[in-house]
This record gives structure tokens, sequence and C-alpha cells, in this order.
């Protein structure tokens, strides 16, 4: 009954945001307007010469961010609960195992040797945040609880990629390459194209569907790998098909949007707190949980007066005290 | 020793080393369904290794173990999980779940590809739950139980496993005086109420020698001595595990109790 009530509020509160990101902005856009304007475009008629703008802004511009948004928390949500569930750590989150500082080293190395253009760093860095985790698998896995040594190769493979990283904004020219380079790492929707929307919805699609196909035998991984196996479950493979899908819908994400901190684990330790550990629930609340946050956040960002700023510094700013405030006032739950 | 076609469980000569060090050496016995059969000796003497080895968590060197006449290294995890359930000694998680998640859990084997339970495997957890009298713990935490409440849920995990043979490890060392007993009056119970065989490591000779039909004794990875309970629970053999002089007296109804021999 909590958790029905917990879902309804949640998808009203994503369904709020999402019409708040589309009527709010530079160009406001009044809620008959959106309507108008929305329901021209499903029944496939051309709008009026007074609806021509706002139908611009909101096709154009704002809903590809505001599907983006969505999609992106929703995948860095899931992917949290995923990567906290198979490594039995509340604190774990993807970035931790090397997504996000392969993801940076990818958009580096496309932005000084490659092209600068939005497809070509969107790849490299959706490319090299894979291989950070293949790598982290690699070097990490010792079969049965493996988890220990999966954290510190992550901690080896995220050193190394941040000192690669740091090591390509050092020799990057310095007027335009550098700027770029920290400015894809800060995070932004800003530069959403319905190209994107269309590859991150495939991949998001896919991913979180065979997560969520999978989410009740999370459970088990969650307990631990001995108890596991003893009920049947192939750890060392059903680790590598989680690990697959959470870190590819991960970087799917990152690589569109840059990176944005955070979200991952603030969204999954509140899911976990509202409607507890079973992944059957959990899994869809994270991801409407997180993409109705980052979506706020993305509006906040789009109106703060004084421009846009990097989202994930917003994201930080709220994450950060919201997480110590819960710890605060959560008495150890997690350890029972 | 020789194993027969009626044994539920047969394991012969096998090894088990970690590293370096030789963990199990020779290992070989058998045991028939419905025994209750207790490994005892000192700690390090290789009980929970062999447990783990007759559940393939690991991998033994040279010989073979037998579950119904197959082959345990040619079973998939699946198959295993389907004939042996595993009663871990403490079990602490990190997450939340319920007791009732717990429960639910032992029947991923039967749960199909994507492994969700059905309306009936919900009902028959719940009625797993009420046979042991812990249905009202059903929404409970389960890092919020007792140890003892903690051990009955793990039992009832293993119960809903439907598996034929169940592998405790333990099961009572951390459990106060009455707690010991009742979950082992409760294995007891459900051993012969659904025509389980129990195989079980124990700490307290006491408990084995009350409970137990068949015995392993260990020492030092080896098998000291192994059979019926009533051939060779004696103070000479137990005083071979344990390398101390033992003593085995008994009350006024004839119930025997082990005692060091310098304890009057």
């Amino acid at each position: 009954m909590i958790k029905n009530s917990a879902f309804l509020i949640i998808t009203i509160l994503l369904i709020l945001c999402i019409i708040f990101a589309l009527t709010t902005g530079q160009y406001h856009i009044k809620l008959d307007t959106l309507w108008k304007v929305v329901s021209l475009k499903l029944s496939g008629k051309t709008p009026s010469d007074d609806l021509a703008t706002p139908s611009m802004v909101l096709w154009s511009v704002r809903m590809p961010r505001v599907l983006m948004a969505v999609l992106a928390g929703a995948a860095l949500s899931v992917g949290g609960v995923v990567f906290q569930g198979i490594m039995r750590n509340p604190l774990v989150s993807p970035s931790f195992l090397g997504v996000n500082h392969g993801a940076i080293f990818g958009a580096s190395l496309s932005i000084i040797f490659f092209s600068k253009s939005a497809f070509s760093i969107e790849g490299f860095a959706f490319f090299w945040a894979i291989a950070a985790v293949a790598l982290v698998y690699v070097i990490g896995n010792r079969g049965v609880n493996t988890i220990t040594t999966l954290v510190i190769a992550g901690v080896i493979v995220s050193t190394f990629f941040m000192a690669a990283g740091s090591f390509l904004k050092y020799i990057a020219d310095p007027y335009e390459e550098l700027p770029a380079i920290v400015y894809w790492t800060m995070g932004g929707l800003n530069n959403i194209l319905w190209a994107n929307v269309r590859r991150a919805l495939v991949i998001i699609g896919i991913g979180i569907t065979v997560i969520y196909t999978f989410r009740w035998r999370l459970n088990l991984m969650a307990i631990g790998d001995e108890e596991a196996m003893s009920m049947g479950v192939n750890v060392n493979r059903s680790r590598i098909v989680y690990m697959l899908f959470a870190t590819l819908i991960v970087a799917a994400g990152s690589s569109s949007c840059g990176i944005i901190m955070w979200v991952d684990l603030i969204v999954a330790h509140i899911s976990r707190m509202v409607v507890g550990s079973d992944h059957d629930v959990l899994i869809p609340f994270a991801a409407i949980l997180g993409a109705a946050f980052l979506l706020f956040t993305d509006t906040i960002v789009r109106i703060l007066p004084g421009g846009e700023i990097p989202i994930s510094i917003i994201t930080s700013f709220m994450g950060a005290p919201l997480l110590g405030y819960l710890l605060m006032k959560q008495n150890n739950e997690w350890k029972g | 020793m020789t194993t027969q076609n009626n044994d539920i469980l047969a394991v012969e000569h096998i090894d088990f080393r970690y590293r370096e060090k030789q963990i199990l050496k020779d290992i070989t016995f058998s045991v028939s369904p419905g025994d209750i059969c207790g490994l005892l000796g000192p700690n390090g003497s290789g009980k929970t290794t062999l447990l783990k080895c007759l559940n393939r968590i690991l991998s033994n060197e040279n010989g073979m173990i037998r579950i119904k006449g197959l082959d345990l290294s040619k079973l998939t995890r699946r198959e295993i999980a389907g004939l042996i359930a595993v009663v871990p000694q403490e079990l602490d998680i990190m997450f939340p779940f319920t007791v009732f998640q717990m429960v639910l859990m032992g029947g991923n084997v039967r749960f199909g590809f994507s492994g969700i339970p059905g309306r009936n495997d919900i009902s028959d957890a719940m009625e797993v739950l009420d046979e042991l009298d812990i249905g009202p713990l059903a929404n409970r935490r389960y890092n919020h139980l007792s140890g003892g409440e903690k051990q009955m849920v793990l039992i009832a995990r293993a119960l809903f496993q439907k598996a034929e043979i169940i592998l405790l490890d333990e099961p009572i060392s951390h459990l106060d005086f009455k707690r010991q007993y009742t979950i082992m009056e409760l294995i007891k119970k459900i051993t012969a109420d659904k025509n389980l065989t129990t195989i079980i490591t124990l700490h307290d000779p006491n408990i084995a020698g009350r409970y137990c039909n068949r015995l392993i004794m260990l020492n030092d990875g080896c098998i000291v001595h192994e059979g019926l309970r009533n051939n060779i629970f004696h103070a000479e053999s137990l005083a071979a595990i344990y390398d101390m002089r033992i003593k085995i007296e008994y009350t006024d109804t004839g119930t025997e109790y082990v005692l060091p021999h310098h304890i009057q």
C-alpha cells in the first residue's frame, strides 16, 4: 500500500516535472499553448503562425532535452541500483568502476585528436566508458567472493584513466580544446538533439528492459556470492550480464550529457529507503525517481539567473548534503 | 570404506588444497537417505571446506562426489541447487530484505528463465513460514531478527528450495542454550517429516551424539572415524579428534554426556 502510494506520488511528480520543464525557460510557453502544440503534432497538422514559435521551441529544443533528461536520469539511477546490488555495497556507483573517467578520457581523445563533433565525442566517450569497466572486470574478477577485488580494480582503473585524462588536458590547446573538455566533464544537456535521444532511447531502452527482466535474481546477487550459488545462480555469468547492461545504459547517458555526478548514488539510496531492497520494485521506482530528479535539476539549471551552468554543479550541491542528511537520519539502516 | 548404490550422497577419495595447504585429504564416506549426519572436529579440521565441496562452492581435486548417483562435477549450478540446499552459519546481509523475500529466494531454481516467482510460489513460501511458526515475521526485516529467528528463516528458505539434501554449517554455534535445542529439534523433525537427508557441522559432541544417527569425525583434514553414531561415539574416538582426554558419563536416565576428562 505504501509502495503503491510512493509510485503514484513519484509518477505524478515526474509528470509535473515534464510539464514544468516543457513550459519553463527563457521562452515561456503557457499551458494551453503547450496543449495546443502537442495536439497539433499528434494530429499531424501544421501549426498556425501564432503557434509557430512555441512549436519550434518545443519540438526542436525543449522536447529532445526533456526526453534526454528523463532517459539519462533513469539510466544513471538504474545503473546505480544494479552496481550497488551486485557489489553488495550502498556506496558503490558506476563511477567507482571507471565509467566516468573512461568517458572523460574518450571525450578528451576525440576533442584533441579526432573531432569536436557531438557524434564523435559521444562515440568515444561511450566506447572508453565500457572499455574501462571491461578492464575492471578483467583485473578484478576472481570468481566467487570477488567484490573487494572488483572495487579495488575500479579504483586502479579510475586512477589510471584520471591520470590519462589529466595528461590529455595538459597537452590540449588551452584556448579551444581544454575549455571544451572541461565543459563536457561538468555535464550538460544544452546540446541535445533528436539524434542523441534516438540513440540513447535504443541503448537505454534495451538495457533497462534486460535488467528489469532479470530483476528478481539481483536480489540473490545482493545477498552474497555463495548464497546465490547455493540457490542455483551462475554468479559469474549473471555478474557479467548485469555489469554489461548497467554499463551500457550509464555510458549511453554519460556520453550524451557529459558527466553528471551524484544522480546514481543519491537516487539509489532514496529509492531503497522508500521501497526497500526488492529489485522487483526498486528498479522501476529508481528509474522514475531518477528521471524526475535529473529533469528537475536540468530545468533549474536552465532558468537560473545569469545563464545556464553545468548540471553536475547543481546535482552535487543538492546530492551531497541530502545524502549526508539521510545517512544521519537513518541510524545505520543498511547494516540492520 | 565403501559406498553403496542406495546412498544419496557418496564421496570417494576427494582432496582439496588451498594454495600450498592441503585442507582435505582422501575423504571417503557415504550418507543414506534420511540420515542426520554430523561432521565433528576441532576448528580448522576441514568441516566447512568439506561442506563447500559437497555443494561445489569449492571444487575438489581428485576423487568424485556423487549425488543420487550423479557426478556432482558434471551438474550445473541450477541442478545442484535442485538437489542440495544450504543453511549458512550466520548470514548478515547489507540490504534490508524482509523475511518473506529471503524465504522466497529459496525457490529460485523453479522460477524459470527470468527467475520471477509466480503466485503459487508466493503462497507456497508463506505456507513454509507458517509451517515453522514464523509467519508473523514475514514482513519484518531479516537483519532486525535475533540469531535464532534468523536461523529459522534460513531453514525455511532451505525447505522452500525443496532439495532432498540440506547442508547446515554450524547452525547453532552462536545461539543461546535454549535456541540450540529448539533449532536441533526442528532439524530432526523436518528431516523425518519431509524425508530429507541432513549433513550438519557441529562443535558440541553432546548435541551431535543426541541428534545425529551418523557421524564423520575429522582432524587435520582427514577422516579419523566415520560410521553409524552407535558404533563410533565413544571417548576414545572423540579424544582422537579433539586431541584431549575425554570421558563420557551417564545421567540417571541413561543419557550420555561428554566431558573433558579433568572436569569432575
